[in-house]
Formats: structure tokens, C-alpha cells, sequence
């Protein structure tokens, strides 16, 4: 037992195209702890853990487990050495169950399907750990929280004695927190090694041995749980971006008070949406949001927020209920006229639903305003110069960091092409802004940006509903946060009344 | 009796057609690859696989001649898609395209213009004793090889995806590939060895047409059975004990449109050849809710 | 001013580099017919200077190469066009097919009503967009409403076409008796397009179709919903954009096209409907649009010069054909072969350029 480091990793470099992910990193982790691997959105994190578990190859770089050297060229490398992977995104397939997904690729009986024999397996490891989970239900049934627990007992299963957990706490309430942080210590105890991955500097303090730092691709420090300080951390964090922050990593903002408008911009009466199969849609939901207010709407992904958010802009899909917006009802109106009342919008998943990934800055920027008198001539063409001057006001109010307005967006960075979704929301007078998950995956500069924005928009009397799976951010934000569980509407909070444990359980239901 | 028997025995016989090209087509999307090729490869293999059979004189070698062709054309498609990530529809496309090119161009240069056109061997039919004397029963069991294979092909991939972890991780890499990949199933190579079985089986198919059926080679010889065997892939929800129901569907359609042709006075007989394209139409309207598909079907998989 | 160089500057690079592209592309497709025509036992320089240089030696090789280039020029863009939104329309021969047969079939049964050519001309135009358009739209509709991949639904109204044409061709009302083949009787001079210099006058409905679709994508509203499905489906919903509207009007536009390119081929060409009029080199005018597309990466703006280039190599696979024995199959082939490699090398060196 001379080497008490499980893992190495020597001078790691990792290249994206132009981008450099990762600049000479090394990183050890002990046998038996809770390492964790700390960092902003970008820092690189994510990119050094998948060189680890083999789904990325260094360009540079070696690893050693257990003072061997090892060479890992894919997953298959990687679990037979015995390293484990959860990743922030649910790697399950779907339309298994837990048992089905456990097995795959596992290396012995490759023509049986023993689904009896490894049903017992899997309750044991279950049992040893105090996880419970339904077995036999399709995973795409499944809560976020719950599919995380199939993914790290995947893992176990397959003898991993090293388990990375990329951002576990993203879809987890602090109460389930608590509950992971107490099956790792349950691990750790077995001695299997736990590298925990996550941007928010206190849960690292509550649960690590070690941390390690990484910023912009470079390894800031590593320190041990003694040395351990909210403000060493931060400081190791961000460094030289003069930034106030939250324990969550998070930007401090200043919510004046303000008065709210006496009647509400928008009112929400009732409604209740038919879910697809994974999610039970709205159920009578009523709620209203006041000009000058930022009204939170908390929801651990899938229980109905996005159905609440295409709803709000789509209301053809209410299959009861009502949205009033400045007293009209929008109930039979489209998209687009709907757009066209004062309401802007922008989506959850930016890439996918936010932009035209080649279309340039400013075909973005026209996107869902192309139907507005001012950018139209005899109702039929497109007015060009109008949709230039807006995409270049678009880029000079939002700080957007581009060379021309008809750069491709996609060759933009995240955080600008978030502000390009943002401007874009702006660019014709807006009423109510209806933003979910504004700020995810971005860094902690444009996160800042993002949110003067939306309180800058609140301090101008304007409405704006925030619907966001980060109870930090929410937090931060808003002047009221309501709770949604199940499609259901399960209280609204007053600013004073704000408890992250509370609204926590009441978002898991409990 | 002699009626039904015979429209029995062509029933099966284009069912395995459309079974098999189904099936093949089927293997290689439960793994991501959607074969657009299919009508493709049928004529290259009618063409390549008759070829052969005619030259050799054996139907073996005719019909192995033409899983290898469509073992060539899987291959492209495979490593094309996988190394490139070339659109898959694309390149199904062109491949269709190059099948269709290739068939007639090695026809014309092999055998060129001929007054009678040659025959190929014939393809022996499997008797078993006793049961192949009584009526009816004997046109379902009297058939020749190719149609047990067809049976034996659909028995293999049933339990082979429902019975079997291999299977199992296979559809994994349908539904999706990131979740094989992370447990150390080599995606890459599964949906390289996925194609081109699928495409073999395909390749058997096209050979059929001129060897079992026709007994000779003539141009367009698949008649758009290839993306008729898509949309029974699509209606069979990828899963191969529908496609052979599938694949005996459409083949009842198309020798019920052939018999009506000749029955009926009327009605122009077009518009009982049309019968078949459009009821592919109809059913796949009918089915519309029933349809699932792999998620991850037709899309490209790479980790970064 | 610093901005704008950036942009002449990113044109001028982006222009270099995907004619070195194509070039690269074709250098070693021409390598790879060569070996094959070497292998086949011809002269290889022959074929190739054959292949290449018909279309240009002579002004019947000139004007057969319009002739081809127009109606590839509508079956290109009837690909084209729902390709933009990233599917597939393989049905632009059924609907040419479709488009002419109704040119011929109403163009006979009006013929006896001495017309004049004013009226009969803009009106059998009419029936062949609207034939063409409802032969398209079709597969759009089934893909909004019932979710069935235009491939199969395309191919299907391709057959269902092809059997159309022969009912018409072979039907006592239309059928030539003359005729031993499925051919129907001349239309009425009054229905006919003339030639100019040999040049068939259906080159100005292409110049028109051209500007349209110019037009059409790059000016209006319509074009923008277009453009921006084709970036991201799911953004251009999110923000408004109706999907099944979209892709029926695609549809039904490239249908149209297609179905004003069989119309001409019979007003102009043949002045009768022939069964398999719209072939052409040994293969349909509804395949050579889609490899003619894929040349240019399915941009509607490259249409015309391609179109252009593939007719160039169909004249000389004629003449190949003619000359040398060379099956036209061969030229076929080596034009998937072409557009395999361009889309390849397009794949490879501009990863995001390529669809």
C-alpha cells in the first residue's frame, strides 16, 4: 500500500477545434474520498472527467490508477479498471426498466438474458447502499433524481471503485442532497473513491475531503477540507473578475424595492395542459404576475414546467383554463400574436429551440418578430434593413462579442448566443417576458449580465416569469417564487418568506 | 383449391422478398443506421446475384454473390456515415441511385442485347415427406430454400434482440447511443456489423427476384419494393416478428392486385397495379399511433 | 469599414475554397471513371474529351444540352426546395409525370374547341403547375398529418404516376392508333411552344422559375419560414413558425415546379404525351435533380449552373453511348459517384457547409 492516490492524471491537454478545454492538468484523487473538482460553467470539469472515463482522448497527457500507467481509449477501458461515470445528463436508455439498463455491457453471458439472476444482484447493491427504486417501470417514467440513483448503482454493479459524479445536483432538491451526499458517505466506507463534479462552492464544503480547482482550463489549487474556506474558494474560482457571489457561485444582485403595477400583466386562470407520456401536463394552475415583479416558478425538470412555458406562448395546447395578457384573453391566439400582445419569450434549451444554428445574427434576431409590420414591406417581403438595424442594436445593448451581424451564430460562445435570445426578446416592446432556465451552462459573468437584465426589466415595470429548476437562482431573483410538482401548483412564497429547505420539499412533493 | 394454392405459393414467394428486405433494413436501424438504400441494393444484387447464378451455374453462388453485393453496399453506407457523418438519408439516396446505374451497366456489359434472355438455375424447393402431398398444405410447405431461410432469418433477430444481452445492448444503441457507449459497447463497430448483415439480407432478397421468381434479369426489376420494404419496416415498428406479418401483407396485396388485373374488365387494370403503392400509403395512415421508432434512428452518434 | 473587410475577406476565402472543393471532388471522380473506362477496354482520353467537350463543339450539341438543362433546372429545384427543410422530395418525376399527363389529357379533350394559342398556352401551364402541385403537396400533407416519411410516400406517388401515364397513353380517348407504344395523339398547334434557333421557348418559364425561387426564398416572409425551418425545426416552432404549413407549401412548390417541367417537356418538346418522357440518358429527370442538388449542397441559388454542368455530362454520355459503345449507364454511375465524392469532401472540409 505505498500509493495512497487512486487516481493521476499527469499534464492533460484537451483541444477543441481553436479552444484549449484543458491546459496541462494534473489532478490526483486519494483512495476513499470525496474529491471534489470545482469550477465554473467552461472551466473544463466535464471535459477532464470524460478523458478519465475514456469517452474523450487527451491530445496530450497520462493516466495512472494506482501508480500503474494505464491507457484508456473508451468506456470499455475504463470500467474494467473499475471507474464509474454519472453523467449531468441521464445516459439510460428510455424505454428499459433499471434492471435492463444496469446489465448492458456487462461482460459475461453475452448470449442469455439472466434478468431474474441480476434483478437479485442489483437489490443487493440497492439494499447495501439504503437506495430504494422501482425495478420494472421504463426509465423514461422516471424522476431525474431517481435516474441518477440507477446510474451510480450501473456503476457499483459493474465494480467500479472509483465513481465520478458530474453535477449530481442539477435536477436534486437540497433534501435529496442531503440523502446523496449520506449513500457516498455509505461508499466511501467500502472504499470506493468519489470525484464529485459541481460549480456551487457549498456543497464542496459540505461534503468533500479535497477539492481541486480547475479555471479555464488550468488547475488553480488543490486543498484539503481543513484549509477549506468559503472566500479562498471563491477567490480561486474567479480570480481577477471583480465579482460579488453567493455560496452557490452565483452573482449577488440587488432587487430594489419598487412599486408593482396594481393589476396584473398577466393572468393565469385555471389552466391545465394534456401531458405527453413522460409527464402528467398542468392541472389547474392559476397564478398572476404583476408589472415590476419577477415571478419565479420553481419545478424540478419534468413535473410540468414545460408544458407551463409552451403553454404561455402556445396556448392552443390548453385543453382548459385561460391566459389573459393586459386583460385580453390569448386562449385562441397563435404563436406569433401572441408575440405580437407584448409577450417575448425565451426557451429553456437554447440550442435546440433558441436559434438557427447557421443562420447568422441577424435572421436570429428576426426570428418570431418576422411577421411584425416593421419588419415587413406590402405585407409579403421581408424588410431587410429594418432586421439589420434591430440585430445591430441587438448587439450593442447586450454586449454581444461578434465582428458582424451576419456571422453564423452558432460560431458564437454560449453566453452570447444567450444574449442574442435575450436581446431578441427585446426587440419589440415587451410586457412579459417569459424566460426558462435563462442562465444554465453559462458563466459567472454573463450570469450576472443575464440577471440585471431581467431586473432591469422588473425595475422598468416590466412582468417577467422565470420559471427555473436552480432554487439558488430563483432565489436571488425574484420577488415571488411558486412551486410547481407534479403539473401542480403547491404555494407561492413572498421574497420573506423564501427557505430553500422548504421550497425544496414541497418541489419533490414532500 | 389450385387458385388458392397458387396464390399461397406467390404469396410467400414475394413475402420473402419484402420480409427479408425488411428484416435487413430493420437490423441496421435498430442501431441507429436507417438504410434508405434498400432499392439499391435489390438491384445490384438482382443484377450482380443473377449474373453469377447464370455464369456459375449454381444458385448458391447467386444468391452468396448477392449478400456480397449488399455487403459492399452496407459497407459504404457504414463507413461513409460513420467516418464522414454524412446525412444517411443523403447517402441511402445516392446509393439507390449507384444501385440502380450499377444493375443495368453490368447486364449490358456481361450479357448485353440478347433475343431470348438467359435463364438462371433453378432454386430447389425443400419436400417434406407426406405432409407436401396434401392440398393446400403442400403449396404452404413445398417452397424452396430461400423461404425457410427467410423463416429461419426472422426466428434468428427475434431472439437475437429480445432474448439475448448482445440483443439487448444492440437496441440500446437504437434507442440511444450515448447510453451503449457509456457502458463500454463499442457503438462504431455494432452499427458497421449491424449494416452490413442488414444489408446481406438484402442483397439475398434482390437476388431472389430474378433467380426464384422471374428466372431472368430485367431492368427496374425491384419494382420500388425497396422503399415499399421501408415503410413495412416503419409499420412493423422495427421489431422483425412484425415484419414478416409485414412482408406477407404486402405480398397478399400485390398478388391480389395481379389476380384482380386479370379478372376484372372494367376497371383499366392501372389501377390495380397502383393497389400496392397505395395501400403502403393507407396502412402506414391506419397505423399512424402504433408506429414506434428507435430514438435514435437515422441520426449520426459522435461523442463530442 | 473594418467589419466589411472581414466579411468581403470571409466571401472571397469561402468562394476559393469550395471551388477547390469541387475541384478536388471532380479531379478524382474523373480519376475513378477513367479507371473504369480503361478497365471496360476504351480509350480513356477519348471518353473523356467526348464526355466533355459535346455539348460545346457543335450548336446541335449546344442546344441539346438547354434542352436536358431545362427540365432538370424544375426537377432540381422540386428536390431543392423541401430539401431546404431537410426532406426528401423523390417524387419530383412522378410529378412531372403527373403534370404533363394532365397538360396532355386536358389539352386533348379542349383541343377541338379552336382556342387560341393566347388562351390555351397560359391555361395548359396552369393545369400543369396545379397537377404538379396537388402531386406534391400530397407528400406533404401525409407528413403533417400522418407522420410518413416523404421518401416512401414521394416514391409511391411515383409509381401511381408512372401507371397514370400509361392509362392516359394507352386509353382509346387520347391513344395515338398510329402509335404501337403508349402514346397519345399531337396536341393542337394552338397548345404548342415553338423554338427559337433551335432553342425550345421553355427557357423562359426556367429564367422565370430561377427569379422566382430567387425571389421567393431570399424576399419574402415565406421564404424567411422556409429558410428558417431548414436551420432549426425546432427553434422556428418554438418561435411561431407553423411546421405542417411549411412543409406542405415546400412540398407543393416543389411539386408545382416539377409539374411545370413535364408540362413544358409536352407543350414543347414532344407536343404529344409519350410514356417515359421524362427520362432522359438512361435514367429520370426526377434522380439526375437530386444528384444535380446535392452538387450544390442543396442551394437553391446554384441550381442553374449545375443543372447546367450535369446536362454537359449527360449530351456527352449520348454521345458516348453513340460514338464509342459506352453504355449511358457508365455516365450515370459516374455522376452518383461525383456527387458521393462532393458530398464527402464538403462533409470533410467544411464541417457545418455540407447538410
Amino acid at each position: 500500500m505505498e500509493n495512497k492516490n487512486l487516481v493521476e492524471l499527469k499534464n492533460i491537454r484537451k483541444v477543441f477545434g481553436k479552444v484549449i478545454a484543458l491546459d496541462n492538468v494534473t489532478f490526483t484523487a486519494a483512495k476513499g474520498e470525496i474529491h471534489g473538482l470545482l469550477g465554473e460553467n467552461g472551466a473544463g470539469k466535464s471535459t477532464l472527467m470524460n478523458i478519465l472515463y475514456g469517452l474523450y482522448s487527451p491530445n496530450k497527457g497520462e493516466i495512472y490508477i494506482d501508480g500503474k500507467k494505464v491507457r484508456i481509449d473508451s468506456p470499455f477501458d475504463s470500467i474494467k479498471i473499475g471507474i464509474g461515470m454519472v453523467h449531468q445528463i441521464s445516459t439510460l436508455v428510455p424505454e428499459f426498466n433499471a434492471v435492463e439498463n444496469i446489465i448492458l455491457g456487462t461482460p459475461k453471458d453475452k448470449f442469455k438474458l439472466p434478468i431474474k439472476e441480476e434483478r437479485r444482484k442489483v437489490k443487493k447493491i440497492m439494499e447495501e447502499l439504503g437506495l430504494t427504486f422501482p425495478l420494472d417501470v421504463k426509465t423514461k417514467e422516471l424522476p431525474a433524481g431517481v435516474k441518477q440513483k440507477i446510474e451510480i448503482i450501473r456503476a457499483l454493479h459493474k465494480g467500479a471503485k472509483l465513481l465520478i459524479l458530474d453535477e449530481p445536483t442539477t435536477s436534486l432538491v437540497e433534501s435529496e442532497f442531503r440523502q446523496l451526499l449520506k449513500s457516498l458517505r455509505a461508499l466511501v466506507k467500502k472504499g470506493v473513491t468519489v470525484i464529485f463534479i459541481t460549480h456551487k462552492i457549498k456543497e464542496i464544503m459540505e461534503s468533500c475531503d479535497s477539492v481541486t480547482v480547475l479555471r479555464r482550463g488550468k488547475v488553480q489549487d488543490t486543498i484539503d477540507k481543513e484549509q477549506m474556506t468559503k472566500e479562498k474558494l471563491v477567490k480561486l474560482m474567479f480570480m481577477e473578475k471583480d465579482i460579488k457571489v453567493t455560496e452557490s457561485a452565483l452573482p449577488k444582485v440587488e432587487l430594489p424595492a419598487i412599486k408593482r403595477s396594481k393589476k396584473p400583466v398577466c393572468i393565469v386562470k385555471n389552466i391545465e395542459v394534456k401531458g405527453k407520456e413522460k409527464s402528467k401536463g398542468l392541472k389547474n394552475i392559476s397564478f398572476e404576475v404583476y408589472g415590476g415583479e419577477i415571478f419565479g416558478v420553481a419545478s424540478v425538470s419534468g413535473n410540468g414546467e414545460k408544458e407551463l412555458a409552451s403553454a404561455m406562448i402556445n396556448p392552443s395546447l390548453l385543453s382548459n383554463g385561460d391566459i389573459l395578457v393586459n386583460g385580453e384573453s390569448i386562449k385562441h391566439l397563435s404563436t406569433l400574436s401572441v408575440f405580437n400582445k407584448g409577450v417575448a419569450y425565451t426557451p429553456e434549451d437554447r440550442i435546440k429551440e433558441g436559434i438557427l444554428n447557421d443562420g447568422s445574427i441577424k435572421e436570429n434576431v428576426l426570428l418570431g418578430h418576422h411577421t411584425e409590420k416593421r419588419f415587413l414591406e406590402k405585407n409579403l417581403f421581408i424588410n431587410w434593413n429594418e432586421a439589420t438595424k434591430a440585430a445591430r442594436k441587438t448587439i450593442k445593448d447586450y454586449n454581444v462579442a461578434t465582428p458582424s451581424e451576419e456571422l453564423a451564430i452558432r460560431r458564437l460562445s454560449g453566453g452570447n448566443i444567450q444574449k442574442v435570445i435575450m436581446g431578441r426578446a427585446f426587440v419589440s416592446p415587451t410586457d412579459l417576458l417569459i424566460t426558462h432556465n435563462p442562465t444554465s451552462g453559462l458563466d459567472v459573468l454573463t450570469v450576472e449580465f443575464i440577471f440585471n437584465k431581467l431586473v432591469e426589466t422588473r425595475n422598468n415595470g416590466g412582468a417577467v416569469l422565470c420559471i427555473n429548476e436552480d432554487l439558488d437562482e430563483l432565489m436571488i431573483i425574484s420577488d415571488r417564487i411558486a412551486v410547481l410538482h407534479n403539473g401542480e401548483l403547491k404555494g407561492i412564497f413572498q421574497r420573506s418568506e423564501f427557505n430553500k429547505y422548504k421550497i425544496g420539499l414541497l418541489m419533490i412533493g414532500g | 383449391m389450385t387458385a388458392i394454392t397458387s396464390f399461397i405459393s406467390q404469396t410467400m414467394v414475394y413475402a420473402t422478398v419484402y420480409t427479408l428486405t425488411s428484416l435487413g433494413i430493420i437490423i441496421g436501424g435498430r442501431t441507429g443506421i436507417f438504410n434508405v438504400s434498400a432499392e439499391g441494393i435489390l438491384l445490384a444484387s438482382a443484377s450482380g446475384g443473377f449474373l453469377t447464378a447464370y455464369l456459375t451455374g449454381s444458385w448458391l453462388v447467386g444468391f452468396i454473390a448477392g449478400a456480397l453485393i449488399g455487403m459492399a453496399f452496407g459497407f459504404i453506407l457504414a463507413f461513409v456515415h460513420e467516418t464522414f457523418k454524412v446525412n444517411q438519408f443523403i447517402l441511402g439516396i445516392i446509393l439507390v441511385i449507384f444501385g440502380s446505374g450499377l444493375s443495368d451497366l453490368l447486364y449490358k456489359i456481361i450479357v448485353g442485347v440478347r433475343l431470348s434472355a438467359p435463364q438462371a438455375p433453378h432454386v430447389p424447393a425443400v419436400t417434406i415427406p407426406f405432409l407436401s402431398k396434401i392440398p393446400i398444405i403442400s403449396g404452404i410447405l413445398n417452397q424452396d430454400v430461400i423461404i425457410y431461410f427467410m423463416y429461419f432469418a426472422v426466428i434468428i433477430s427475434y431472439w437475437f434482440y429480445y432474448k439475448t444481452k448482445v440483443g439487448l445492448e444492440t437496441r440500446a444503441i437504437g434507442e440511444n447511443p450515448k447510453a451503449a457507449d457509456v457502458v463500454g459497447v463499442n457503438v462504431k463497430r455494432r452499427r458497421y456489423l449491424a449494416t452490413i448483415i442488414g444489408s446481406a439480407l438484402i442483397g439475398v432478397a434482390g437476388a431472389y427476384l430474378p433467380i426464384a421468381i422471374t428466372g431472368t434479369y430485367s431492368p427496374d426489376i425491384s419494382a420500388g419494393r425497396g422503399f415499399m420494404a421501408i415503410g413495412i419496416a416503419i409499420f412493423a415498428s422495427w421489431k422483425p416478428q412484425r415484419a414478416i406479418l409485414g412482408g406477407f401483407l404486402f405480398a397478399g396485396i400485390e398478388v391480389i392486385a395481379f389476380q384482380l388485373k386479370l379478372i376484372s374488365a372494367n376497371i383499366p387494370y392501372q389501377f390495380f397495379l397502383m393497389l400496392p403503392f397505395i395501400s403502403v400509403l393507407i396502412i402506414m395512415m391506419i397505423f399512424k399511433k402504433q408506429i414506434e421508432f428507435p430514438a435514435s434512428v437515422g441520426k449520426p452518434y459522435s461523442r463530442e | 469599414m473594418k467589419k466589411k473587410n472581414i466579411i468581403q475577406n470571409g466571401l472571397l476565402t469561402k468562394l476559393l475554397r469550395s471551388l477547390s472543393l469541387y475541384g478536388l471532388a471532380l479531379l478524382i471522380a474523373f480519376g475513378l471513371i477513367s479507371v473504369i473506362i480503361a478497365l471496360l477496354g476504351f480509350s480513356v482520353p477519348d471518353a473523356l474529351k467526348t464526355l466533355i467537350t459535346t455539348s460545346f463543339k457543335s450548336a446541335f450539341g449546344f442546344q441539346e444540352t438547354i434542352k436536358k438543362t431545362i427540365p432538370l433546372i424544375f426537377t432540381t429545384y422540386a428536390f431543392t426546395i423541401p430539401f431546404m427543410i431537410k426532406f426528401f422530395n423523390i417524387g419530383a418525376w412522378g410529378q412531372m409525370l403527373f403534370g404533363g399527363t394532365a397538360v396532355a389529357a386536358v389539352g386533348l379533350l379542349i383541343g377541338n374547341f379552336g382556342l387560341p394559342s393566347f388562351i390555351m398556352i397560359p391555361l395548359l401551364v396552369v393545369v400543369g403547375i396545379l397537377a404538379g402541385a396537388l402531386w406534391g403537396w400530397f407528400a406533404g400533407f401525409l407528413k403533417a398529418k400522418y407522420d410518413i416519411n416523404p421518401i416512401i410516400s414521394t416514391i409511391m406517388l411515383n409509381f401511381v404516376a408512372v401507371l397514370f401515364v400509361n392509362f392516359i397513353a394507352t386509353s382509346p380517348t387520347f391513344k395515338d392508333p398510329l402509335e404501337g407504344h403508349p402514346i397519345t395523339r399531337p396536341l393542337p398547334s394552338s397548345a404548342i411552344l415553338g423554338f427559337f434557333h433551335k432553342i425550345p421557348y421553355s427557357i423562359i418559364f426556367a429564367i422565370l422559375a430561377i427569379i422566382f425561387v430567387y425571389i421567393l426564398l431570399k424576399k419574402t416572409k415565406l421564404g424567411y419560414e422556409i429558410t428558417s425551418v431548414g436551420y432549426n425545426l425546432h427553434a422556428a416552432q418554438t418561435y411561431g413558425i407553423n411546421f405542417q404549413r411549411t412543409i406542405m407549401l415546400t412540398f407543393l412548390l416543389g411539386g408545382a415546379l416539377a409539374g411545370l417541367g413535364g408540362a413544358l417537356e409536352v407543350m414543347n418538346i414532344h407536343g404529344k404525351l409519350i410514356e417515359g418522357f421524362a427520362k432522359t440518358s438512361g435514367a429520370q429527370y426526377g434522380v439526375f435533380g437530386i444528384l444535380t442538388s446535392l452538387v450544390v449542397a442543396g442551394s437553391p441559388t446554384g441550381v442553374p449552373v449545375a443543372a447546367f454542368f450535369m446536362a454537359v455530362l449527360l449530351v456527352g454520355a449520348d454521345a458516348l453511348q453513340r460514338t464509342m459503345q459506352i453504355p449511358v449507364e457508365m455516365v450515370f454511375l459516374s455522376q452518383a459517384l461525383i456527387v458521393l465524392l462532393i458530398v464527402i469532401i464538403r462533409k470533410k472540409f467544411e464541417p457545418n457547409g455540407g447538410k
